[in-house]
């Protein structure tokens, strides 16, 4: 249905140019990207469109050590990527390959996922455990952690420019766990996993879980329990407790708190799993 | 004022800044592109928006300036179907035909991009458009006789 309130959309020619345009009308303006959710989750009060079409922040590169995704880039863009594929060793676009369906990952983009940040998003757990940082334009280019963005489609609001994910570590390897009644469907509960592994020793672990219903963020303690280990059965047993324990399991129309926690504890158990390279979770 | 090609022709279209594609295709007589949920879930408004099957209701007129955008009205070739929408007749694939305008342009997308898919890519491709009728198996027999019959005529 149309967006009844829009009445003028502004095309920009520069980031300062959309920038400056945002802040004349703070409130009554908001950045388009693919304007999916613009459509689905009319913000009340908007009328002006400031559309970031053009300004050139939707390819992908390297820049030395780090891969750039363009905040413009689709999530079609990103899942067909070559340079996506090899940086992430075909994690990333085997997430995405569950987020939605290709309707809407050819008009979605990455900077409005991270910025939008739903509860349910599989993009922000899989960013997190990948240790994505972004580029923003705030009066001025930076780089901010991911959860600075959160939300930021409002003031304080930032202009997302680009996901940039570190790529200089060898050795690193991720896993994706989503549950949902289809592929088609947002996630019940999601969860990510990433380590690097040093002679069959987890370093740098990373968990995160999303869908809680809050928002993927992740989890310190999980983490500590896995770094130094071997990726035994017991092990992968005790971070997923640790997950369980962690998380801020609530009751929604989706799932109850209680089945929220077992999906964390079994999303986190086959994660490590597939870490380990093994196929099947360890016994539960 | 928004310029476009639609089906091969330029057109102009006085939309207004908040109409969605859906919106602004159906007011100039696209009518294969089917309104459903008017919420990206049931693909029944599936375009093709500068070659990538979209859903019409989630996207901005103004972001097809520009563009080139492919409705069911497009892909039949001098007074010839499309080989998808000839293997839709001949598989039985087209049941009360509310689907079948989103179903038929998200395999024409697909067998742009990928001329032999598996089966499982198929499912994939059309996995946003919901057929409430009698399922998928027909449809997706269609688009694997389709694929075949286009790789044999290049």
């Amino acid at each position: 249905m149309a967006v009844h309130q829009v009445e003028s959309i502004v095309r920009s020619t520069s980031i300062e140019e959309a920038w400056e345009q945002r802040r004349r009308e703070p409130h009554a303006s908001r950045f388009l990207a693919g304007g999916v959710d613009l459509v689905l989750y009319a913000p009340p009060g908007v009328s002006t469109l400031i559309d970031l079409s053009g300004l050139g922040i939707d390819g992908v590169r390297r820049d030395g050590d780090d891969l750039v995704i363009g905040a413009m880039a689709t999530l079609t863009d990103v899942l067909e990527s070559s340079l996506v594929g090899k940086a992430t060793d075909g994690f990333l676009p085997r997430v995405l390959r569950q987020v939605a369906s290709p309707l809407q990952r050819n008009v979605a983009t990455i900077g409005g996922a991270v910025v939008r940040a739903h509860p349910w998003s599989d993009v922000v757990p899989a960013l997190l455990v990948l240790d994505a940082r972004l580029d923003v334009f705030d009066g001025e280019e930076r780089t901010v952690d991911l959860a600075d963005a959160r939300g930021r489609s409002e003031e304080p609001f930032l202009l997302v420019l680009a996901v940039r994910i570190p790529t200089a570590q060898r050795g690193v390897r991720a896993a994706f766990e989503k549950f949902s009644r289809t592929g088609f469907d947002v996630a019940t509960l999601n969860c990510a996993c990433s380590a690097r592994m040093e002679c069959g020793v987890c370093r740098d672990a990373r968990v995160a879980i999303g869908g809680t219903p809050s928002v993927a963020r992740r989890l310190p303690r999980a983490e500590e329990a896995l770094v130094g280990k071997s990726l035994t059965a017991s092990v992968m047993a005790t971070v997923a407790q640790a997950a369980v324990l962690e998380i801020d399991a609530r009751d929604d129309r989706r799932a109850t708190a209680a089945y929220r926690r077992r999906l964390a504890d079994v999303g986190v158990r086959r994660c490590l799993a597939a870490l380990a390279g093994k196929k099947e979770p360890g016994p539960e | 004022m928004i310029r476009v090609t639609v089906n091969g022709q330029e057109r102009s279209w006085n939309a207004r800044p908040g109409d969605t594609l859906l919106d602004a295709l159906r007011r100039e007589g696209f009518v294969g592109v089917k309104k459903g949920c008017g919420t990206g879930d049931c693909g029944a408004c599936t375009i093709l928006l500068n070659g990538r099957a979209v859903n019409a209701c989630l996207v901005l007129a103004v972001k097809a300036e520009g563009g080139a955008v492919v409705t069911i009205e497009g892909i039949a070739q001098g007074g010839r179907l499309h080989p998808v929408q000839e293997a839709f007749l001949e598989a039985g694939a087209v049941q009360c035909g509310y689907c079948t305008p989103g179903m038929v342009l998200s395999a024409v997308s697909l067998l742009s991009h990928n001329p032999d898919p598996s089966e499982a890519e198929i499912r994939e491709a059309i996995s946003g458009n919901l057929c409430r009728c009698t399922g998928y198996v027909k449809q997706i027999a269609a688009i694997e006789r389709a694929a075949a019959r286009m790789r044999e005529s290049r």
